[in-house]
């Protein structure tokens, strides 16, 4: 008796299984599908990349693994990746700037471009914030220039190159100079700031607990629109400098994989971004809501990336 | 700030039985982690993290807390026993734990880095719960200009580790900044040196170059060394004296004053962010050899520098947390992984972390001393089962460590590259030693080397590249007039040494 019962309940999870609208009927990875991360364990990006996979390994029922390539921000990765078969096994994730930037600077040296690739989709969009200390005496971009300007010049951090050029536009089309320090990410940047050594610098989230404890002050958003959790402040292009940086996390296979693995790829990432488990890690990494611009999407925003980075980072 | 019912809920959920299993399963696999060369704590924690997802918030980080802590007592293990530290910051541990260990007391050795490592982080999380606010906030004000004149101060002390020679001495540090200086640099993020592989623009990989020239080389001069008889890789006792396999008190509170200074250098050096463990246990011991009676018996199996070394860079850990908690900026890689764990789940180090989360906090402070307590207690027993393990005959330890490191480095650097890395590092470390080139000179310059140049670029930013600033800041005089003070020291004292 209680064997029938266990039977019929196999039977019963059997049909809805069956019955439950998956793509994976259509396609399926033939071995384990590989996830390679283009950053170092333990960073947003992995972080991101590892609870994605732990997602995408539930609503599938396929076997992912997860591993980490770092090197040139995510350059050696796109570099290997770009070096091996479309055999629809191993997916690359990483940052969209760092690639753009390295392909604008020293294309010629590397084996791949942005069509060397199939993508797959976005899972998030970093904020990039510049930001000072509650007492500094400025409170937008345009009373920082003009600080500047009085002073002789200002001690501003930054993490990576983007943020260097942004500054030297804003050098450009002001006429303002800046002592540029360059941190070891955005953490060093809220120390330099704390402790007083620059009057303002850039963060991509670690400034988040100084302006809920009212220590620090938004000045500016780099990114193209404002930001979504200081929307009052303006970007550097409404501030009159014609410059910003768009970071976006996205997935891509090696250009010519099988479009069904692509399809259904795809199709379990983007549900996978859709999962309350992954919006909550994406928040806490980000400080936004995950947002997948699918495969259409993801390679407009490389190639429409790669436009404004020549732009802005031509030699 | 916190109040003290709070404090105690907190401290109070750190002894939950569950966050003691936590805690215990924690600091049994960081020992074993830590002292399987090659693996270390590090790599440890960035495994387990995906790991803790799903479970509450304190446990979790009970639970790599207790890696943490577990790893360091561990790395002392193979660098004391077989003279293959497992990390960097244990290669101090081996000047002079492994020639004790090679006299016939490898259980005195072990236990004396166990007993100090644990003195040195128990005072360190005391600072940590007591004083970090204040302490923080002194951090900050060390700007660009003053890390670079107390990075000037380390590589002073460092002196003192020089030994007989001092033209192979500066050809060793030199060295090592030149591979330090290797990838991108770090104000135009140009590459250098990477000879079109783009695995090398991050730089070489810091566990390679460790285990390759600390780990393989040692093994391949022990397996040089061999000739086909099946000797035991140390011998775990040779006399009946009990006192060759236990610290009595006496021996212990000897080295009351080393272990002090050691933990007060560690709980400094972690305090700042980015130094990190190995330049503080070198630092202390160069000073605990400095300003010894008896200098020629350092590096001949004396128990001081085994405290000097373990009690320095278990103090790191304890004070790394002092910035990440207060400021949310992580002083080290291990730091680093916890700041990503508190971020998953939910917790933001920063200025607002005690007051939002102040029983969370202070579980982990409980959860830190009870990590001591039972870290004390899984040593006890592990030790015994080291000893056992390299009791073994040579060839099998030697050959399972070298495969240990294979795996290791390939896990830690993501595949085959740094495997290549390693290799051509146990070779360079091999020839090094082999003509009397310091190795720890080398390490310390390549671990130091990253740090010191960023400071002399964003310092040199900050003022236009004009030198005259530095005048400006006392902090900085001061600690290069005292570089200059423990220069003349250290050399005179080496020089003493030599003479007797």
């Amino acid at each position: 008796m209680k064997l029938s019962k266990n039977l019929v309940a196999l039977a019963a999870s059997a049909v809805m299984a069956l019955t439950a609208p998956s793509f994976a009927e259509d396609w399926a990875p033939d071995g384990p599908l590989t996830i390679e991360i283009g950053f170092g364990a333990g960073g947003s990006t992995d972080t991101m990349g590892r609870v994605l996979a732990e997602v995408m390994k539930e609503n599938t029922g396929w076997n992912i693994v997860v591993e980490n390539k770092p090197g040139g921000g995510g350059v050696a990765m796109f570099t290997g990746l770009s070096q091996r078969p479309a055999d629809g096994k191993t997916i690359g994730m990483g940052v969209s700037i760092p690639v753009l930037v390295q392909l604008v600077q020293r294309g010629d040296q590397l084996p791949f471009n942005v069509d060397s690739f199939d993508y797959l989709g976005t899972i998030a969009k970093a904020e990039l914030a510049l930001v000072a200390s509650k007492d500094a005496p400025f409170d937008d971009l345009e009373g920082m220039i003009a600080y500047a300007k009085e002073k002789g010049t200002l001690p501003v951090a930054t993490m990576a190159p983007p943020q260097v050029l942004m500054m030297k536009q804003t050098k450009a089309t002001t006429g303002a100079e800046f002592n540029l320090v360059t941190a070891d990410g955005g953490a060093e940047v809220m120390k330099l700031i704390l402790g007083g050594q620059v009057m303002a610098g850039f963060g991509s989230g670690e400034q988040f607990p100084y302006l809920e404890s009212g220590d620090m002050k938004v000045i500016a958003s780099a990114n193209q629109s404002r930001l979504s959790y200081a929307p009052e402040a303006k970007t550097f292009i409404e501030s009159g400098v014609n410059a910003y940086v768009d970071p976006v996390f996205f997935l891509a296979m090696k250009a010519g994989t099988d479009a069904e693995a692509l399809k259904a790829i795809s199709a379990a990432i983007d549900e996978a971004t859709k999962a309350p488990a992954f919006a909550e890690i994406v928040q806490n990494a980000v400080k936004g809501a995950p947002i997948n611009m699918g495969p259409e999407g993801a390679k407009q925003m490389m190639v429409d990336g790669l436009a404004n980075a020549k732009i802005l980072f031509a030699k | 700030m916190v109040d003290f019912s709070t404090m105690l809920a907190g401290f109070g959920d750190a002894l939950s039985f569950l966050n003691l299993a936590f805690i215990l399963f924690g600091v049994v696999l960081g020992q074993f982690v830590g002292a399987v060369p090659g693996i270390g704590p590090i790599m440890a924690m960035a495994i387990a993290i995906p790991f803790t997802f799903g479970l509450d918030p304190l446990p979790a980080i009970a639970f790599l807390v207790g890696v943490n802590k577990g790893g360091l007592v561990g790395g002392a293990v193979p660098a004391v026993l077989m003279n293959t530290p497992g990390t960097p910051d244990a290669a101090a541990t081996a000047m002079d734990g492994y020639p004790l260990a090679k006299q016939g007391k490898p259980l005195k050795a072990t236990k004396m880095a166990l007993f100090s490592s644990i003195t040195g982080d128990t005072f360190s999380d005391i600072v940590l719960i007591t004083v970090s606010a204040p302490l923080a906030v002194l951090a900050l004000k060390m700007g660009p200009i003053e890390v670079v004149a107390l990075m000037i101060f380390a590589f002073s002390i460092l002196a003192g580790l020089i030994g007989n020679s001092l033209a192979k001495g500066i050809i060793s540090a030199a060295f090592g900044l030149l591979a330090a200086s290797i990838g991108q640099d770090p104000e135009n993020f140009t590459p250098r040196l990477i000879f079109g592989y783009w695995d090398l623009f991050d730089g070489l990989a810091l566990p390679s170059v460790a285990i390759g020239m600390l780990a393989i080389s040692e093994i391949l001069h022990r397996l040089s060394e061999a000739h086909g008889n099946l000797r035991p890789a140390i011998i775990a006792k040779n006399t009946d004296n009990p006192d060759d396999s236990r610290v009595t008190w006496a021996e212990y509170w000897s080295c009351r004053v080393t272990m002090l200074r050691g933990a007060i250098i560690g709980t400094i050096l972690g305090a700042l962010p980015g130094i990190g463990s190995t330049a503080a246990a070198f630092m202390s011991y160069a000073m605990t050899k400095a300003s010894s009676k008896d200098p020629g018996s350092f590096g001949k199996g004396n128990i001081h520098g085994i405290a000097a070394s373990e009690s320095a860079n278990s103090a790191v850990v304890g004070a790394n947390l002092i910035p990440l908690l207060t400021l949310g900026i992580p002083g080290s890689v291990g730091a680093a992984l916890i700041i990503s764990a508190f971020m998953i789940h939910g917790m933001q180090p920063g200025p607002l972390l005690f007051e939002n989360q102040g029983r969370l906090v202070y579980g982990l402070f409980g959860a830190m001393i009870m990590a001591n307590f039972v870290n004390l207690w899984v040593g006890q027993l592990g030790l015994r089962l080291w000893v056992k393990v390299v009791s073994a005959p040579e060839s099998i330890i030697f050959s399972s460590a070298l495969l240990l490191c294979f795996v290791g480095v390939s896990m830690a650097t993501s595949g085959l590259f740094g495997v290549a890395i390693m290799l051509i590092f146990a070779i360079i470390g091999y020839l090094m030693t082999s003509f009397g080139y310091s190795l720890v000179i080398f390490i310390i310059a390549f671990f130091l080397g990253p740090r010191f140049e960023k400071s002399i670029a964003q310092s040199l930013a900050l003022t236009n590249g004009d030198m005259t600033q530095v005048l400006k800041s006392p902090v900085a005089v001061a600690l290069l007039i005292l570089s200059v003070v423990s220069l003349v020291w250290f050399l005179r004292t080496n020089a003493r040494v030599e003479d007797e």
